[in-house]
Formats: structure tokens, C-alpha cells, sequence
């Protein structure tokens, strides 16, 4: 990967000016009256998040959020990675599932919800599953493609050495396909977050999503904008926080191709 | 000390170790079969060094991968120690020729040498002083924790030899392995693996392009040629356990060795 060569320092100047502008674009057009009157300013919106930020019903309801997408994230990336990991190794299975892992990943999961609500409620549960649904297909995906790229160097020295299966699947598959499954689970990672507050949006499941519609039906949407911006904030910085792990997992990648 | 475990644990010297009879290997089937190797006969005994020489696509990784039993011969039957084999054994380990892939980057030098050890169950702090004795044995004394990707190309070869001397086998099966590194790392490896052929008494076949590593190299030369490929010649060398890169390549013998050689393969 190429690194630019500006400095850390004007670097971040111009992502701050880059913000700066888009709020103050955002200001002129909100001034400029071309907008229905309901869309809150850069100001009331910064109030919002104030006054989010104090509020127990705000926090309640974001961890409520933040756990299920969790759940959901945790549960399809391991189930994603285990099957992945079998079906990108060994060829047969590979080839006799490609097809249904294809229509599977295309699948608009969302439109499996009133199935899902209508079995399970709108609760957490049927939250999660809808959210492990969504989760699964990128992380298997990916997992499938890393699992096929085995060095052939690398499975005869397994075959020579007799390394037995389970030690193979634990020290040579998993971190051979790792680059892989954790592009994967970054994806999925964002999209946990963005699924979980759909549904609750959709379904009225508790959660930030029943907050914002609740915002919205009381006229308040300065706090609906501000929960919204909020937990954006709270996803991408999961997001940087997964960055920096896999790059501390995957230092020998980048070294090798150097 | 490693050296005398491993002595100890080699069989007597002269021991048979190997037996290929009949060997053929093709690859493709029917009127696309392209065949590589036909009927060949190979002996290998406790403590030798046998260099198997044949021209570049003659089929020598082909032979060395059907004696680590990652290939199945068409005909023929490989035995080690006495058993007919049909795949890979405990007694055979193998230096690759794309050494530098063979190691697994996530892993540190220690855990690359280690691995096939945790592979046989054995536990970890017995697995890594092994593997850090067998690091030692190969110059590379301190340097476990370092990833194969931080080594040069010389390096990254000690450590795939660290790992197959781990392993404890009786043979060791070694394709080429010198044929990317510089020629001084070269001739400081050559120099390597004669001194743990003599000093373990390891068993070592080791196939190669190069005509004067081969007898270098090797108690007995075993020369390949023709397509399909077999044995067109067995040269046993006679140089004795001292060697040195200029007094045995200057040997009348040395000479003599090579002329015949290379009027074999240049004939075919
Ligand atoms: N997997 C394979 N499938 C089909 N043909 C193969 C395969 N591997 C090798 N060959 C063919 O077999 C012949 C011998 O190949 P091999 O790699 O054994 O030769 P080599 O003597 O090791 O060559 P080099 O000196 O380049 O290492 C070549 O003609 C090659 O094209
Ligand atoms: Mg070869």
C-alpha cells in the first residue's frame, strides 16, 4: 500500500477544513429558506447532541442498539468464518455451494423481516437475527476467497510434515485467510450497526431506531438529526478501532509484500 | 546436546533406508499423457549423501515429490524402512524449492521450526527448546523470534533446514535448495549441510541442476537424464568427509567426475 506523503499535521487541517465546509454548506442552504422548514440547523443539531449526550433514555437506548448489533456481528462472523473456512478449503464443497452462497449474498434480507417479526416478535431476539442475516454474507464471502488462496508451498509442507487437521485449521488456514475474514468482518461491522437501527426504525423494536421515529412523530428533529449524527459517530469509530487491530494482526502481511 | 540426540537417534550407518523399484510417473491421462519418469531405481543407506543431477525440467521435482509421497507413482513402489509407502512418512522430511513460501509468515522462525513438532503432540516448552537448539545447530543461535519475512533468502533456507532436522527424520529430501541465494551464501550453505550430514549423520538426497555441487556435495551422484527420465549413471565420489570448495573442486577426480557428466547429459 502506498502511504501519501503529506505530514500527519497538514493531514489533519485539511480533513477539519473538509468538515468545516460541508457544515458551512450546510448552514448556507438551511439560510437560503430552499428547505423544508423542519431540517434543523448546525447549531440546533450540536444542541441536539448536547443534549443527547445528558439524557439516561438517550444512552439506554444506544447500548440497547450497540449490543444487538453485537450479538448479531459476533454470531455471524464466527459462524461465518468456521463454515467459510471449510467450504473455501475443501474443493468439492466449494464448487457444489457456489451457486447458493451467490444467491444467498444477494438475498435483500430486509425484505425477510415481517417474516422474521412474525415468528419471533419484535424484540432483540428477532433484531439479532435479522442483523446475523445481513452480517453473514460478507464475512463468508470474503472467508471463502482467503481459505482458497493456499500457497501451494504451504500445503505440501502441511502434507510432508503430517500437521493434523484441526492444528492445520487453527494455525494455517485461519491466519492464511486472515487478510480476507477481517475485510470481512470490518464490512459487516458497519453493517451491524446500520442494519439494527433499520430494523428498529422498521419494527419498533426498542432501540436508537424507535428514538429517532419517536423524535420525529414529537416535531423534534433537531434530537432526531442529533441521534442519528451520534451514532454514526459511535459506528465509525468502531470502524477505526477495527482498522487498527487488524493491523496489528496483520503485520506480516504487509511486511511480505513490501 | 541436539548433535548427540539426533546421532543417537539416527539407525547404524550403511542401514538401508530407501528402496525405489520400477518407479513411473506421467502426468495427464490417455493421449495427453505426458510421461516424466520410467522405471527408475534408486538405493539409499543410513549416513549417505546421495545428489541426484539431471537437466532443468527433467522431472526432478516431480522424482523428489513422489519420494516424499506428496505424489503417487503410476508404477512402481517406494518402501522406507522397510514399508511400502503411499504418502508422506514420519521418517522423510522435506526442504522445498520455494523454501521462502514453504515458511509461514505469521509465524516467528521458533514457531516455524516448532510447528511439525506441535503436529506430533509434543508440548510446547520440549517443542521450542528443540527448535531453538536446531536454530543453533544451523547458525541462526537467538534468532527464534524473528519473523522469516525480516531474513534474507540464505537465512529463510537455515531456517526450512532447522525445521526438517527438527523433525527428527532419517532422510532428508531436498529439492534444489540453494539454487536463489547469491553464490557466497551458496557455498556457506553447501558448507552447512555437510557439516549436519556429518556431525547428526542424517541421511541426505539432494536433487540439483548444478553439476559441481552435485559431486561436491555427495558421496554418490546419481545422474538422470533422457524423457521419460531414468538413472543413465552412478558416480560414487570418494572424496572423504573433508571437503573444501577449492581443494576437492580441484581434485583430478573432481575433473574426471564432471567430464563424464557432462558427456552424459549432453549426449541424451
Ligand atoms: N502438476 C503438473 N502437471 C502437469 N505437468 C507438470 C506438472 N508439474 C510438472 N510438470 C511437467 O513435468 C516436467 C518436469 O517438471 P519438474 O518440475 O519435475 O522438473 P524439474 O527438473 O524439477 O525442473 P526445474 O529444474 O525447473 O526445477 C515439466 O515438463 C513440467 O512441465
Ligand atoms: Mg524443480
Amino acid at each position: 500500500m502506498k502511504e501519501t506523503t503529506t505530514a500527519p499535521g497538514w493531514l489533519l487541517v485539511q480533513r477539519v477544513a473538509a468538515i468545516a465546509i460541508l457544515l458551512g454548506l450546510w448552514s448556507l442552504l438551511i439560510a437560503s429558506g430552499t428547505m423544508p422548514s423542519m431540517l434543523p440547523g448546525v447549531i440546533q443539531i450540536f444542541s441536539g447532541i448536547g443534549e443527547a449526550l445528558t439524557s439516561s433514555i438517550f444512552w439506554a437506548a444506544l447500548s440497547r442498539t450497540l449490543l444487538t448489533a453485537l450479538a448479531g456481528w459476533a454470531i455471524a462472523s464466527i459462524i461465518g468464518v468456521l463454515f467459510g473456512l471449510i467450504i473455501g478449503s475443501i474443493k468439492f464443497l466449494d464448487r457444489s455451494t457456489s451457486i447458493l452462497i451467490d444467491f444467498g449474498r444477494s438475498f435483500p434480507v430486509l425484505a425477510l423481516m415481517p417474516v422474521v417479526i412474525m415468528l419471533l416478535g419484535s424484540n432483540a431476539r428477532m433484531e439479532i437475527v435479522v442483523v446475523s442475516l445481513s452480517c453473514l454474507w460478507p464475512v463468508l464471502v470474503q472467508t471463502i476467497y482467503g481459505a482458497r488462496r493456499q500457497e501451494a508451498a504451504v500445503a505440501d509442507t502441511v502434507a510432508v510434515f503430517k500437521i493434523p487437521a484441526l492444528l492445520r485449521f487453527r494455525r494455517v488456514l485461519l491466519p492464511s485467510a486472515l487478510p480476507f475474514v477481517a475485510t470481512g468482518v470490518r464490512i459487516s461491522a458497519s453493517i451491524a450497526l446500520l442494519v439494527a437501527v433499520g430494523v428498529e426504525v422498521i419494527s419498533q423494536a426498542p432501540g436508537i431506531g424507535r428514538q429517532i421515529t419517536l423524535m420525529q412523530q414529537a416535531q423534534r428533529w433537531d434530537l432526531a438529526f442529533a441521534y442519528l449524527i451520534f451514532t454514526g459517530l459511535v459506528g465509525w469509530c468502531l470502524a477505526v478501532a477495527l482498522q487498527q487491530v487488524e493491523n496489528r494482526l496483520l503485520i506480516w502481511k504487509r511486511q511480505e509484500n513490501d | 546436546m541436539t548433535m548427540q540426540l539426533q546421532a543417537d537417534a539416527q539407525p547404524e550407518a550403511g542401514t538401508q533406508l530407501m528402496k525405489v523399484r520400477g518407479m513411473s510417473m506421467s502426468y495427464g491421462f490417455g493421449a495427453s499423457e505426458n510421461k516424466i519418469l520410467e522405471d527408475l531405481n534408486l538405493d539409499v543407506a543410513s549416513g549417505e549423501f546421495i545428489s541426484i543431477v539431471g537437466p532443468s525440467g527433467v522431472g526432478k521435482t516431480t522424482l523428489l515429490r513422489c519420494l516424499s509421497g506428496l505424489l503417487r507413482p503410476k508404477a512402481g513402489t517406494i518402501e522406507v524402512s522397510g514399508t511400502v509407502i503411499s504418502g508422506p512418512h514420519p521418517d522423510l522430511a522435506v526442504v522445498f524449492q520455494d523454501y521462502s513460501r514453504s515458511l509461514m509468515p505469521w509465524m516467528t522462525t521458533r514457531d516455524n521450526v516448532a510447528f511439525p513438532l506441535q503436529g506430533k503432540g509434543m508440548g510446547k516448552v520440549e517443542r521450542n527448546r528443540v527448535a531453538d537448539e536446531n536454530l543453533a545447530a544451523v547458525g541462526l543461535e537467538g534468532q527464534g523470534d524473528k519473523f522469516p519475512w525480516e531474513m534474507s533468502g540464505g537465512m529463510q533456507q537455515r531456517v526450512a533446514i532447522a525445521r526438517a532436522l527438527a523433525y527428527n527424520a532419517k532422510v532428508l529430501l531436498m529439492d534444489e535448495p540453494f539454487a536463489s541465494v547469491d553464490a557466497q551464501t551458496r557455498f556457506d550453505l553447501e558448507d552447512l549441510v555437510i557439516k549436519l550430514k556429518q556431525e547428526l549423520g542424517v541421511t541426505i538426497l539432494l536433487v540439483t541442476h548444478d553439476i559441481d555441487e552435485a559431486l561436491y556435495l555427495a558421496d554418490k551422484v546419481v545422474v538422470i537424464a533422457e524423457k521419460p527420465a531414468t538413472v543413465v549413471d552412478e558416480i560414487i565420489t570418494g572424496f572423504g568427509e573433508d571437503r573444501d570448495q577449492l581443494a576437492t573442486k580441484a581434485d583430478p577426480r573432481f575433473a574426471d567426475a564432471r567430464a563424464r557428466i557432462m558427456h552424459r547429459l549432453r549426449k541424451d
